[in-house]
């Protein structure tokens, strides 16, 4: 799904938040910002898109409590900063946002979380992006390493080829926060699918082994839970290129979440997952019957785990038959596996059987 | 005598001295060398308080405390009163004299009983250091004044005075001293700080004594400080005669022999509080003793008969005597305004409640307890609350653990109160200090050491009455804070939030701003009464705000009332809206209609009051609509303040009529109800 960044059609969404506060007041009534619920008792899946968006539920927050009604003063400083920055062309980052807020007397921010969560409020009321807010990010992008290659606009306005095999050193081509269509063309590629992966431990393995050239395949290292322009990226491979994707993490309750966060969509970022999720995405491993088919070293559960585990039983994107079998599997196993337990076997078991196997299955090697 | 023999016998005598000490240390307060120095200066600082008090001197006491040989642990002592000092001729006999107290038999609340007195020190310091005590007295009468050194002839066992003199006195600031005392003594002693110090046994009595002016230089040059935070001195208290409840035999016995009265009855009616001329005449008859018996000519059989018969053992009539209740005005509590100052100008805090109880009876004796809580900054929160404890206005200082007012603190479930205790029992964890204070004309304590009081279930009772009534005052004060911090957020809302939300939405969608009045209301939506209550240091009155505003969108009508310090003296002054008396402590105005957006004010002064004897005031309401800021007002509980002041005032004219049989003294022991409690509004003022 293609974006278009459209800087006049992103100021008059934001001017619709600021014109509800402002039509309240004028009316005799505490001024007030609505938005969606963003819990997953609010999301639900949306046939056309293939994805789980926010539902129905709406709550409004009106300013009759302190709280909120510094929340929406926030609201209206992070509108009027973004107008400038929309202007002025520049781009910050949520914590240059965040110290920036000091000088926004009682609209300022709490705390950077604070900022953050305001961030996303906006993004989900008026259906922008934050890039569109020419806001960025802390957390970086993911590295990829593969024969594909994107056309990037560097800071200088040029734009340049880049092969993430030929053109990069070990550690592959780094993913900028910005990936649309106004800063990243996806050229060409000459892969058969592409596998998301955990750990920077098991993304080196793969590489050293050679994985990415006898596989022909695309190598993406997630960073724990993917940063949304990983996820990003991958969608519009996925998409534009019609590839395959697979995903390749540790078999714990948290992994289960990763997945369906690329696969379905993130709570959080519910708002724009026809953006950012992938629904023909697989799940790869670590699986609950993998750590008994394969005699993985395991952990006991935490209760923490048991509790995460619990808590998918019942979030909706888990609610097909697989993923109820392998989270209730797991739950009676009792035991959680890493990526790189698959080493128990030497280092090439991965490569060579492990990887292999499943791909066998899925009709992918 | 041959030379040697003179030499054993003197030797004897020294160590007659010597083993009196020895044997009797603990309780003399010389068991430790920690211990000696604290007891030095609190003999005489009981000494200058005591005195003062009863020439009505407000006093300002200076201690020192200097290293004069560290290596033989030998430390000075410098104590110096304003009080009346003492005639020249009584000197030696004050510092000399083991147990010359002047009210060493009386019966009423007084420090001085404690320990064995001055010349205890005298004597320690002699023992110790071989030197004698310098003593600077000056009595107002006369024009200079005299200096002399006691020491004991150790030889002889009695006083000796040297070096006696007139000398001119003359204060730090070079005038003439008018009057008081100055006693500067050496004797071997350690100086430590901490819970069991000099420095906490005068920061403890600075506490209980809020008229005092006390100053300390402890032996590190520092200075510390307890500023005077009343002119009021301590109410003259009454001695009493003996309650037949409370007199034991020995005492009996000497009051017998000592007596001059020719007739049994006339004696019981002379010498003891509490027996009308019927129950002395039952007295005689249940102890089968004739009424002209001759009290000096009393066989110990007769004595103890008529002990028993005192004591409800022998009856009358298959009963026991009836007698009076002794009276209370022997006793001197502090008072809850005093505990209050006294606890604020030691403890850096915002919120102190106390309870002064009505004065009861338990075995003949009269007593009273007074608790005060002070809550808030400046105090450690995760550790057990400082207990501080009070006999006759003396700190008790050791044995907390064994002390029946640390078992009543302990017994009070804490937690209720908002403070932290282990499952509801215990000494509570938090930002706090609790007050005990014992007023009482018998204190008991466990041991000769008189650190600790020993079991008594009244005072027990009395005690955890005292502190559930205060710990409600602790809770209605946290809740209080709690609505507060509400309105005033609400406050912030609407001042600052709200016009800063128009505005910007204003100029970012670069439409006029709009009018805020409506959606306030909608905030709002309620009544909302602020307080202020604060001392105006140019006047010298306390000032008190009370703000009145309708958030609604309907015009509203109230009674607002307030409570004040009426029954301490104060007078209200500068009441434009005038208003009308309640009842005692409680003044209303009627708020006829207060229209929507709109505010009421009501401002008065409180003069007759001293700076921190009133620092909130709490509000009342009657009307349909809540405020917040204020409480509905109760009427039980203004119909049970009338009664009560009917009570009291119809017990003011009773005073004087012994024989009403509505003030008779039941054997059971307590004065039940809480006539006279004079918080009637938590505590907290
Ligand atoms: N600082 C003082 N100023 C005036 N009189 C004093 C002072 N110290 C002691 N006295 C007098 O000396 C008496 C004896 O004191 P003391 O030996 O301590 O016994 P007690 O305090 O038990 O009466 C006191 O009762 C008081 O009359
Ligand atoms: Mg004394």
């Amino acid at each position: 799904m293609a974006r278009v960044n459209d800087p006049e059609l992103t100021k008059t969404r934001l001017h619709t938040v600021v014109e509800e506060m402002y039509d309240r007041i004028v009316k005799g009534e505490p001024p007030t910002m609505t938005l969606p619920v963003r819990t997953k008792n609010n999301i639900g899946f949306d046939r056309k898109l293939g994805v789980y968006k926010y539902g129905k539920k709406r709550s409004t927050r009106d300013a009759t409590s302190l709280g909120s009604a510094k929340n929406l003063l926030r609201a209206l400083h992070v509108v009027e900063f973004i107008e400038e920055m929309i202007e002025a062309g520049k781009s910050s980052t949520l914590r240059e946002m965040y110290y920036i807020s000091e000088g926004w007397g009682l609209g300022k921010f709490g705390s950077q979380n604070e900022s953050n969560n305001l961030a996303e409020d906006l993004e989900v009321v008026t259906s922008c992006l934050r890039e569109d807010f020419k806001l960025r990010p802390e957390e970086d992008g993911a590295r990829m390493i593969g024969n594909i290659t994107v056309n990037e606009l560097n800071r200088r306005g040029q734009w340049m080829t880049i092969n993430a095999r030929d053109d990069v050193g070990d550690s592959g081509y780094g993913v900028p926060y910005n990936v649309e269509i106004e800063k990243i063309e996806l050229k060409e590629h000459d892969v058969n699918f592409l596998m998301a992966i955990e750990t920077g431990g098991m993304f080196d393995r793969l590489i050293e082994n050679g994985f990415d050239e006898d596989y022909k395949c695309g190598l993406i290292h997630l960073k724990g839970q993917p940063a949304r322009s990983t996820r990003r990226i991958i969608k519009r491979m996925n998409e534009e290129w019609d590839l395959p994707v697979v995903v390749f993490l540790d078999g714990d309750p948290w992994s289960f979440r990763i997945f369906a966060s690329i696969a379905y969509g993130a709570i959080k970022t519910a708002h724009i997952s026809e953006y950012l999720a992938t629904p023909s995405a697989t799940y790869l491993g670590i699986t609950a019957d993998d750590i008994l088919a394969y005699d993985l070293p395991a952990d006991e559960l935490s209760k923490k785990d048991i509790e995460a585990l619990n808590a998918e039983l019942s979030d909706p994107r888990f609610a097909d038959g697989w993923w109820q079998d392998q989270i209730n599997m797991m739950l009676e196993v009792g035991k959680k596996a890493e990526q790189q337990s698959l080493a128990k076997y030497g280092l090439d078991f991965v490569t060579d059987t492990y990887l292999p196997e499943k791909l066998g299955e899925m009709g992918l090697a | 005598m041959s030379g040697i023999a003179k030499k054993m016998a003197s030797n004897q005598k020294q160590i007659a001295i010597s083993e009196f000490f020895e044997k009797n240390k603990h309780f003399l307060g010389f068991d430790s060398l920690q211990r000696s120095i604290i007891t030095a200066v609190k003999e005489a600082v009981d000494n200058s308080l005591d005195a003062c008090e009863e020439a009505r001197i407000l006093p300002e006491i200076k201690i020192k405390i200097s290293k004069v040989d560290s290596k033989k642990d030998i430390l000075e002592l410098v104590a110096e009163d304003n009080g009346p000092g003492i005639p020249q001729r009584s000197i030696e006999k004050v510092f000399g004299q083991l147990l010359f107290g002047s009210r060493f038999h009386a019966i009423r609340q007084s420090r001085g009983q404690q320990g064995i007195g001055i010349t205890g020190v005298v004597m320690y310091s002699q023992l110790t250091t071989g030197k004698p005590t310098n003593v600077v007295s000056k009595v107002a009468s006369e024009p200079t004044a005299v200096s002399v050194n006691i020491g004991l002839d150790t030889r002889k066992n009695k006083a000796v005075k040297s070096d006696q003199d007139r000398i001119i006195w003359e204060t730090d600031e070079m005038a003439l001293k008018l009057h008081g005392l100055k006693v500067t003594t050496r004797m071997k002693a350690k100086y430590q700080r901490g819970r069991q110090s000099v420095y906490q046994y005068l920061r403890m009595t600075s506490i209980v004594n809020p008229h005092a002016e006390i100053t300390f230089v402890d032996p590190d040059g520092e200075k510390h400080h307890w500023p005077r935070v009343t002119e009021r001195l301590p109410r003259k208290v009454d001695a009493i005669k003996p309650h037949p409840h409370g007199i034991e035999l020995g005492q009996l016995q000497r009051m017998c022999r000592e007596s001059k009265d020719s007739r049994l009855t006339v004696f019981l009616r002379q010498n003891f509080s509490g027996v009308s001329m019927r129950a002395a005449k039952e007295l005689c008859e249940a102890s089968e003793l004739s009424i002209t018996t001759k009290p000096k000519s009393m066989k110990p059989d007769h004595i103890r008969a008529l002990l028993e018969a005192f004591q409800g053992e022998r009856l009358v009539g298959g009963k026991p005597i009836k007698l009076l209740s002794p009276p209370t005005n022997c006793l001197s509590p502090i008072e809850e305004m005093l505990i209050k100052k006294g606890l604020s100008k030691t403890i850096d805090s915002k919120f102190v409640s106390t309870m002064t109880r009505a004065p009861t009876v338990s075995h003949g004796n009269p007593f009273q307890v007074e608790v005060g809580l002070i809550f808030g900054e400046g105090m450690a929160a995760d550790k057990h609350v400082e207990i501080l404890r009070f006999a006759n206005r003396v700190p008790l200082m050791y044995q907390q653990g064994g002390c029946l007012l640390t078992k009543a603190i302990e017994s009070v479930d804490w937690r209720q109160y908002g403070l932290e205790q282990a499952g509801g029992k215990g000494v509570p964890k938090g930002p706090a200090a609790i007050l005990v204070h014992l007023a009482s004309t018998n204190v008991q304590f466990t041991s000769e050491a008189k650190e600790a009081l020993s079991d008594n279930e009244f005072v027990f009772e009395e005690s955890r009455k005292a502190m559930l009534e205060m710990g409600r005052g602790l809770r209605k004060h946290l809740e209080k804070k709690k609505k507060m911090a509400k309105t005033r957020e609400k406050f912030e809302l609407i001042n600052d939030i709200l016009p800063a939300i128009a505005e910007k939405s204003a100029s970012i969608l670069e439409r006029p701003v709009p009018e805020l009045a409506g959606s306030i209301t909608r905030i709002m939506s309620a009544v909302i009464c602020n307080e202020s209550t604060t001392w105006n240091r140019e006047t010298k009155e306390t000032d008190v705000s009370i703000t009145l505003f309708n958030y609604t969108s309907r015009a509203r009508s109230y009674s607002i009332l307030v409570n004040w310090p009426e029954k301490s003296g104060a007078v209200m002054t500068a009441n434009e809206r005038g208003g009308r008396k309640e009842t005692m402590g409680i003044w209303g105005w009627k708020i006829e209609t207060l229209d929507p957006g709109q505010k009421a004010e009501i401002n008065y002064s409180l003069s007759n009051l001293e700076k921190g004897d009133w620092t909130e005031t709490e509000v009342f309401f009657r009307g349909s609509q809540d405020v917040i800021g204020a409480t509905k007002l109760d009427e039980k509980m203004l119909e049970e303040i009338r009664n009560q002041e009917k009570i009291l005032a119809e017990a003011v004219v009773e005073v004087g009529e012994e024989e009403n049989p509505e003030t008779q003294y039941e054997p059971a022991g307590v004065v039940e109800g809480d006539t006279n409690q004079t918080t009637l509004f938590g505590g907290d003022n």
